[in-house]
């Protein structure tokens, strides 16, 4: 099983080395790659037995293959898979290949990865594989895009490994269980600690920290746009789930800042204009869902993943970008049917994939109030009940083959086991999100016709670089101050 | 000791700082990537500073080198460096190392577009771009 286990995390990069050499081999080995993932992942959610592999040592490597990681790396399979069929990847040039490989085995390493180092490095190669796909087009626009976000994935990689030097100075040890030691505690653990959070905040793309992210998944062609939004991004989020899982304590913190992740993402989506980044501004806002629960955050992140997979893809094959032009022209049923579901699976709507995991992240236990996780379902809803307005037209045209396999998977998932049983008031809870996002939708859409927007003021632009690296900065800021002297979270001595 | 360790570690983490300041308030794209390799000295700094905490004697195994039958230096047992976070330190270097590569060509492509390498009109250029769509 061990020797297995290897061979496949090492897979992806012999294949990846081999199809450079051989280029006609490149297709059917990425797809090998991706389905080995997939098959892998929907194993251990399935109840293969999780595996703990320790390689060189007890300060070496250490991987567990386990069901936090399950939903991972079914989803990052999943959106290899799906990118690999569309059309428009098909466009992408030589090398396109190439990098999905390495990023597929990056993104698998960090899943797997629970030794700080180990997930250090897996985490550059995926920063380094993502920089090179967006330059897959090399204009003016993606060259700056690329720029900034090698530089801020860089810069807060620097920032982690000062987390990792610190942890191994207190406790001898690289691991993440390390965190638990008790020689970290109040002012030690929060210099452990905040760094390391801002590194994986940062790659996953959550809040201030995140500000990189709408810009960078708009600006990027669209299969590179579906493989940062449905699957690099949570490289940063598995790791974060699994040290919410270890560190209880911390775990209010990290809800939190999930919870504001989702308001900003959502408020900005309203105010959006292009399909893209209205897309890329909800991602920031689910991604922050997917931590307000560490046992639901898993599922979460697979649901919204595959969905926003989806609609990037089809964004490509959508007439026009502009929002102000949505519904004008009617859409194929082979493009418009895959767009319909997956907004509606984010947004909520039963049977779907994202139903289930939305009610299971409400009915479980939180330290938010479900006031606001309410408004921000509602947000939600009002976000994709824009893009639901869409006439749709018969047609046998499949212009976005990888979305219409997602949005499918996304109605098959209603009849596996992540459905259960529902009261009839969680029905009615549901419906009722979706009416209310609906209206407001209708709101929203009524003040734009007459020119205004629903704030006084427009929105601050949050994106241009000394914003990125500010954020980053005051969230680091931030967490240091929060672990260490905030009596709540970060347990100070002198506050008991 | 230890006050020499703190003290040392403090400049360390000053360095860092001063790195993410310059990331921060330099407006030349250039001055930036160089603050960012500012950091990465100082993680690197770290991270052997940490390493010399046991002992500042590099654990190289030094008896195959010397001819056979002489005897090696007698050293105390703690004075060895710890050789982990070294080792650990160099694949971040390497990546570090890329990523600088990286990063100055595309730089050097930008640079076509403004020769002064100001942040600010990389931010322009795009909405003048998007303008001419």
């Amino acid at each position: 099983m061990t020797l297995l286990l290897i061979a496949w995390l090492l897979l992806p990069f012999l294949a990846a080395f081999s199809a450079a050499l051989l280029p006609s081999l490149a297709r059917p080995l990425a797809l090998g790659c991706a389905l080995l993932t997939t098959l892998l992942g929907a194993a251990l959610l399935l109840g293969l037995a999780p595996t703990t592999l320790e390689l060189s040592g007890p300060l070496g490597v250490l991987l567990q293959v386990d069901r936090m990681a399950a939903p991972f790396l079914l989803l990052a399979g999943l959106v290899v898979l799906a990118v690999l069929l569309d059309r428009s990847s098909r466009a992408m040039a030589g090398p396109f290949l190439v990098l999905v490989m390495v990023l597929l085995g990056g993104l698998d390493s960090a899943f797997v990865a629970v030794d700080l180092v180990s997930l250090y490095v897996a985490l550059e190669v995926v920063g380094i594989t993502a920089f090179l796909l967006i330059l897959q087009k090399r204009e003016p626009p993606q060259l700056w895009i690329a720029l900034r976000y090698l530089l801020v994935g860089n810069s807060v990689m620097s920032l982690y490994l000062i987390g990792v030097a610190e942890l191994y100075l207190h406790t001898g040890s690289f691991r993440l269980e390390a965190l638990r030691d008790p020689a970290l505690s109040g002012p030690v653990l929060a210099v452990v600690l905040a760094p390391l959070l801002v590194g994986l905040l940062t790659k996953g793309g959550l809040f201030l920290s995140g500000l990189w992210l709408p810009r960078t998944h708009a600006e990027a062609p669209a299969p590179v746009s579906a493989l940062l939004s449905g699957a690099v991004v949570a490289g940063g989020l598995c790791p974060l789930l699994r040290l919410e899982v270890l560190l209880p304590a911390q775990q209010p913190l990290l809800a939190w800042i999930g919870l504001a992740s989702a308001l900003l993402g959502v408020l900005q989506a309203l105010g959006e204009s292009d399909l893209k980044r209205l897309l890329a501004w909800s991602t920031l806002s689910q991604v922050g869902l997917v931590l307000l629960q560490p046992a639901v955050g898993g599922a979460y992140a697979l649901a919204h993943g595959l969905a926003k997979a989806g609609l990037f893809l089809a964004s490509a094959q959508v007439p026009s970008r502009d929002l102000a032009q949505w519904g004008r022209q009617a859409l194929p049923l082979g493009l418009g049917l895959p767009l319909l579901l997956a907004s509606l699976s984010i947004a909520g709507a039963p049977p779907l994939l994202g139903f289930w995991t939305k009610q299971a992240l409400e009915q479980a236990q939180q330290p938010i109030p479900p006031a606001l996780l309410l408004a921000v379902m509602v947000g939600t809803a009002a976000v994709y009940a824009r893009l639901c307005r869409l006439p749709l037209q018969l047609s046998r045209q499949v212009p976005s083959q990888g979305a219409l396999l997602l949005a499918g998977l996304l109605v098959l998932a209603a009849l596996s086991p992540v459905a259960v049983p529902l009261k009839g008031a969680a029905w009615l809870k549901a419906l009722g999100v979706l009416l209310a996002g609906a209206l407001v939708e209708l709101l929203l859409a009524a003040l734009r016709r007459g020119g205004g927007t629903f704030l006084p003021r427009p929105l601050p632009s949050l994106e241009r670089l000394p914003d990125l690296l500010g954020g980053m900065a005051l969230v680091g800021a931030a967490l240091l101050l929060a672990l260490g002297f905030w009596p709540g979270a970060g347990g100070v001595a002198w506050a008991r | 000791m230890p006050d020499a360790f703190v003290l040392l570690q403090a400049l360390v983490l000053l360095t860092v700082l001063a790195g993410l300041l310059g990331l921060l308030l330099r407006r030349n794209l250039f001055l930036k990537a160089l603050a960012m390799d500012v950091m990465g000295t100082g993680v690197v700094a770290l991270f052997v500073l940490v390493a010399a905490r046991p002992g500042l004697r590099t654990p190289i195994l030094s008896a195959l080198s010397t001819p056979a039958g002489t005897a090696l230096p007698a050293v105390p047992a703690a004075a060895w460096a710890d050789p982990i976070p070294q080792a650990v330190i160099l694949t971040a270097i390497v990546i570090g190392l890329s990523i600088q590569a990286l990063l100055l060509v595309v730089i050097t492509r930008l640079a076509q577009l403004d020769p002064l390498l100001d942040t600010t009109s990389f931010e322009e250029i795009q909405a003048l771009m998007r303008r001419d769509r």
